[in-house]
């Protein structure tokens, strides 16, 4: 149907929901439910159904990712002209008492009995915390699991690619076009040409978000300039950076926002078909991406004819199974084609010969996120946010010893010190921090004295690390860098897919030159040694994965060699 | 022999009878029968039987005229494919740098030790798996463990290893309640 | 074309050639193990790395196609120094068995450690795969010595088209294998042998060459095979005038470097003991012709069914000229008394061309006869 038709379906949504005196969110994201989410939504829709009341009383709603995961599960209550009020830790007992204290009851018995709480237990105490909040028993219990949003962690974020996560329902595509949903690709259509939207792209500053930083406008032009039958859009979700999971929740929890980027990347370059490759460790998100392209075709948003105009393009979903070099464009490719996902040499680019040697666009989840908002609100608008030369948002997936962890957007520019003492509430247990650790195994740590150093793809590398897709781990001073480099080294040897020497042999002798230092059986001579061989690896492996292997263990050497040193046998004494 | 230049046999279920293979049989169906689609239908495969054997890749290189020798090569290159079939009770250790940070080394050598296997192995009687996962995407509940489908996050070594040993002593009561009735 | 200039020569190139190869046309060796020029690029080795001109790493010229205005350097400092650091990787799990190994001489790894000065590794040795896989009478696997280059699963899937090995695994517990790691006998191997020619190491190895020699105290010998009539040029080594392999070099006009299963493995025949070396001529006729003393009778039973039957038991040695005057005596008296079309000719493919023709000529003019028939045909 046509974009009229669907916007009508969505302001009819609207209407729906604004009906409702309250709307109960309920995030059913991954770490959410983990964290028992699933019994937290079944009580909520059970307490309101037994409440009788008015059909537009309340309304229990599923939806994804609040960010604040360290205190999920997370459940708001946005109440018609009041402000909303967000609850952490939630069981099924306080579920109870959400819905007691904001839905008219009809009956006694679902209120809770008053009685004493232990006060010594401290909010940053968390195992405990967590424990002695299930036992809710008093109003100032319940009064604790309200957690303020104006808080820096919510305050300094600045929300784009997760515009709608944690306000939507992720299976209802109406919620989606109630939202403005689709809106960006019925213009595209309407009104622009290819190139023109290439150009849009390239204006807005938008970079790779999969780690490289490469300019998303010019990666589609290149493929838009080439003349072929056949042009493909594959969209990266190997999200294999463990402590990564940003991709994942764009994916789950707002899936037609990474489809609409997908179809406005697909009409600017030429391409009639697509793929979202995803890794096999994320049935749930597998789950909502083809649901939404099942919603999508069934509503002619995919298929031979977008939205009633000469459009045409299908998407299909394909697993990954199990491998960390397969988020690299070639190796990925290969992986689609039914084959080791082993790397290939590139030039060729993907762009002039990718998918069955077609020209082919790859990008990132988190890129393709971002192309519904440009196209709506405008390359100018987009590039006023971050730096000069990186442009927009960046979600991280803020982990490691921090009060808060989650999922975070944030504006690029901000300094590490914001993120690690504002929105992270700073190093619980007394301790001290001592690295911030960002883009996972390819990336490098960033110490104490470089905390204000903005957050942005030239200052990271400058710093010795890399942007990364997101990850980024908060370390305190319990942790041992040469024991850090070797987690992510191990890690490398895992995952290394074995074409190439330096990766399949140099990440073997890295590691083993780790274990022989971290075990003090090493000399200084083993440390030159070291870096050396890092050297070697990072100039001529054959793929991403190889080149940035070293980058850990070049980054704690650069940073923390006296830690190194201290392991050695034959160092000087200090 | 060369598999190269025959066409693709449909499939109709495997002499053997299994019904299982009927839903790979709808798998490659849907693909239509593509080489390419081989990841996908190991990935369904994987899911259907729990783990690949010979006979399934045979099916599978058969039907997608694909040679075996690739087949094999493919299946031995990701992770997610078991050959071996997983113990009664599988408990997964995520290693992702949060969980690892916080301990998660101290879990996998606890259960090691308690049901003296390594990581990625299944205990002699095939009643328990450890397995390593390379990060659950759960990090604000780290360190994180998954038993037998249910995640449990904040855990220390004592704590999984007394839950996994309970749930296997319970299946090693019943296997020897059976073994007396039988 | 492309004109690009390679180490200060300006070299002019097709397009689609690689730099790699533009290079070899030129007489510029650039160092490489996993590349071969019949099969598909891999990349993996990384020692044919070369600078390019703006490019700050160095990029591998086996897959950098050939383009206008490019400027390469193919050896420096640099670029030594990190090929000389790749092998170090390669012989930090390679056992240095040179001293025993019968590819010594042969061997591409050796060839390059000698070039670039690697005596030993600095790294702690350990091998990856540890396995020595001795199913098959024609070749061995021992794996040890494997560099996982890939030209023998390249060259079984490209040039062959049987596709037995694939890599199997990943990182650094890959190895080449068969599925299920089944003896080679029960996959789709023909047993050419063309992943053997191809290996750059000791890790395949035809099992006659197994401490037969040095590679430089062999003599080689080209001839053409006789199996069939492609007519395959081969090379054998020989050590004291005995075959111990077969082999095809890359100038051999129909072949290449690539031979069959017969022509590499097939010629045992040659120095088997048993091998006729001169015409011979059944006893009883030897004895009726005057050229043996003997009176021997035909046995009852076959001298077949016997085991082992000596040919000397039951055949006399005699020349050429003695038989082939035998031949032409006897073939001339049955047609006269039974006709031409009473005898028979039978043509063979391991005969020539021109040895048909003149059999097939002879049958009809000399015999008289058109029953002519040839071994193919069975």
């Amino acid at each position: 149907m046509n974009f009229d038709k669907l916007e009508e379906i969505g302001n009819q949504e609207r209407s729906r929901q604004e009906a409702y005196k309250r709307r109960i969110f309920c995030c059913t994201s991954t770490a959410c439910l983990s964290a028992g989410a699933g019994q937290v939504h079944n009580t909520l829709d059970q307490a309101v159904a037994a409440c009788q009341c008015d059909a537009n009383e309340a309304e229990v709603v599923k939806t994804g990712c609040m960010g604040l995961c360290s205190a999920g599960p997370l459940v708001r209550v946005d109440q018609k002209g009041q402000d909303p009020l967000l609850y952490g830790n939630v069981s099924p007992e306080s579920a109870q008492y959400i819905i007691s204290k904001h839905v008219p009851i009809q009956r006694d018995d679902l209120t809770v009995d008053e009685d004493e709480m232990d006060q010594s237990v401290a909010p940053h105490d968390f195992p405990h915390y967590r424990a002695s909040l299930r036992r809710i028993r008093t109003k100032t219990d319940f009064d604790r699991l309200i957690i303020p949003l104006d808080i820096p962690f919510f305050a300094k974020q600045e929300k784009v690619v997760l515009n709608e996560t944690g306000r939507i329902d992720p299976d209802k595509i109406e919620d989606y076009l109630a939202h403005g949903g689709y809106r960006a690709l019925a213009h595209v259509l309407e009104n622009m040409t290819p190139e023109e939207v290439c150009n849009e792209i390239l204006g807005s500053g938008l970079r790779g978000r999969g780690g490289a930083g490469f300019p998303t406008g010019m990666k589609w032009n290149f493929v838009r300039q080439e003349s072929a039958d056949q042009k493909y859009v594959i969209v990266n979700g190997d999200e294999g950076d463990p402590g990564a999971y940003m991709d994942r929740t764009v994916m789950e929890d707002d899936p037609h926002r990474v489809l609409e980027g997908m179809m406005i990347c697909a009409y600017a370059v030429g391409a009639s078909s697509g793929y979202l490759y995803i890794r096999g460790e994320y049935p749930i998100a597998v789950e909502r991406i083809r649901k939404a392209i099942r919603s999508a075709r069934r509503w002619q948003i995919l298929g031979r004819s977008v939205m009633g105009t000469d459009f045409q393009f299908v998407a299909d979903v394909r697993i990954g199974a199990g491998a960390f070099v397969c988020g690299e464009e070639t190796a990925l490719i290969h992986s689609v084609e039914g084959k080791r996902g082993m790397p290939r040499m590139r030039p060729p680019y993907p762009s002039t010969s990718g998918l069955w040697d077609a020209p082919t666009v790859i990008n990132n989840v988190e890129t393709m996120a971002n192309v519904p908002s440009i196209i709506n609100k405008g390359a100018a608008w987009y590039a006023n946010i971050g730096t000069e030369k990186s442009k927009g948002t960046k979600v991280f997936a803020l982990a490691g010893h921090l009060r808060n962890t989650g999922l975070i957007e944030v504006p690029m520019g901000i300094t590490l010190r914001e993120i690690v003492y504002e929105i992270g509430g700073g190093i619980p247990g007394g301790r001290e921090f001592k690295a911030a650790q960002t883009g996972g195994p390819s990336g490098g740590c960033i110490p104490m004295e470089y905390l204000d150093s903005p957050v942005d793809y030239e200052s990271l590398n400058q710093l010795g690390s890399i942007m990364g897709s997101g990850g980024l781990v908060i370390i305190d001073d319990s942790t041992e860098m040469p024991d850090f480099a070797k987690y992510f080294m191990e890690f490398c040897v895992d995952e290394s897919c074995g074409k190439c020497v330096p990766c399949r042999i140099g990440t073997v002798q890295i590691s083993k030159l780790l274990d022989k230092l971290i075990a003090g059986g090493g000399s200084l001579e083993d440390l030159e040694k070291l870096d050396n061989l890092c050297q070697t690896v990072k100039t001529t492996s054959l793929c991403g994965l190889g080149q940035s292997a070293p980058n850990p263990v070049l980054s704690t050497l650069r940073y923390f060699r006296g830690e190194y040193e201290t392991l050695v046998q034959d160092a000087p004494a200090d | 022999m060369t598999t190269q230049n025959q066409p693709n046999t449909e499939s109709e279920g495997h002499p053997s009878g299994d019904d299982r293979y009927l839903s790979i049989d709808k798998s490659m169906r849907q693909f239509k029968y593509e080489k390419d689609s081989l990841l996908e239908v190991l990935n369904a495969a994987q899911e259907v039987f729990g783990h690949l054997s010979r006979d399934l890749l045979i099916y599978i290189a058969t039907h997608l005229n694909v040679p075996l020798s690739q087949v094999y090569g493919v299946a031995t290159f990701y992770h997610l494919f078991t050959f071996d079939p997983q113990g009664e009770h599988n408990c997964i250790i995520c290693k992702g740098t949060a969980c690892h940070v916080k301990g998660a080394d101290e879990i996998i050598a606890a259960l090691s030790e308690e049901f003296q296997i390594e990581a990625g192995e299944t205990t002699e009687d095939g009643l328990f798996s450890l397995t390593i996962a390379r990060c659950l995407g759960s990090c604000g509940l780290a360190p994180v463990i998954v038993l037998d489908g249910q995640v449990y996050g904040k855990e220390t070594p004592d704590a999984v290893t007394r839950r996994a040993a309970e749930v296997v002593a319970l299946s090693r009561e019943t296997l020897a309640e059976n073994v007396e009735v039988g | 074309m492309a004109e690009l200039i390679i180490d200060g020569h300006k070299i002019q190139a097709e397009n689609g050639t690689t730099v790699l190869e533009a290079a070899l046309n030129n007489n510029i060796d650039i160092p490489r193990l996993c590349h071969h020029p019949e099969l598909s690029v891999s990349g993996g080795c990384r020692l044919c790395i070369v600078n390019l001109e703006g490019y700050q790493n160095p990029v591998p010229s086996c897959g950098l196609a050939c383009e206008d205005g490019m400027v390469v350097t193919t050896k420096n400092e640099t670029l030594s120094g990190l090929r000389r650091e790749i092998i170090d990787l390669f012989i930090s799990e390679h056992p240095l068995d040179c001293f025993t190994c019968d590819k010594s001489g042969a061997c591409q790894l050796q060839k390059y450690a000698y070039e670039f000065g690697v005596d030993k590794t600095r790294h702690e040795f350990e091998i990856s795969k540890p396995l020595y896989q001795d199913d098959n009478p024609f070749f061995i696997r021992d794996h040890q010595y494997c560099i996982l280059c890939g030209r023998c699963v390249r060259v079984c899937e490209e040039v062959v088209g049987a596709s037995a090995i694939d890599f199997v695994k990943r990182g650094f517990t890959s190895q080449i294998g068969t599925p299920f790691d089944d003896p080679l006998k029960d996959t789709t191997c023909v047993f050419c042998g063309n992943c053997v020619q191809i290996c750059p190491t000791a890790a395949l190895l035809p099992v006659s060459r197994l401490d037969r020699g040095r590679e430089w105290e062999l003599d080689r010998i080209k001839t053409i095979c006789g199996y069939c009539g492609v007519g395959c040029q081969i090379e054998y080594a020989l050590k004291d005038g005995e075959i111990v392999y077969a082999q095809s070099t890359a100038d051999a006009p129909v072949n290449g470097e690539f031979l069959c299963t017969k022509g590499r493995f097939g010629w045992d025949f040659a120095t088997a003991p048993d091998r006729l070396i001169s015409p011979m001529v059944r006893k009883d006729l030897a004895f009726e012709l005057g050229l043996t003393d003997e009176n021997w009778q035909l046995p009852e039973t076959s001298p077949l069914s016997v085991r082992n039957p000596k040919i000397e038991d039951s055949f006399v040695p005699v020349g050429w000229d003695t038989a082939l005057d035998l031949v032409a005596d006897r073939l001339a008296a049955i047609v006269k008394e039974s006709g031409p079309d009473s005898i028979m000719g039978l043509a063979s493919a391991r005969c020539t061309n021109e040895e048909n023709y003149i059999f097939q000529k002879f049958m009809r003019l000399g015999i008289g006869t058109n029953n002519l028939d040839h071994c193919a045909r069975l």
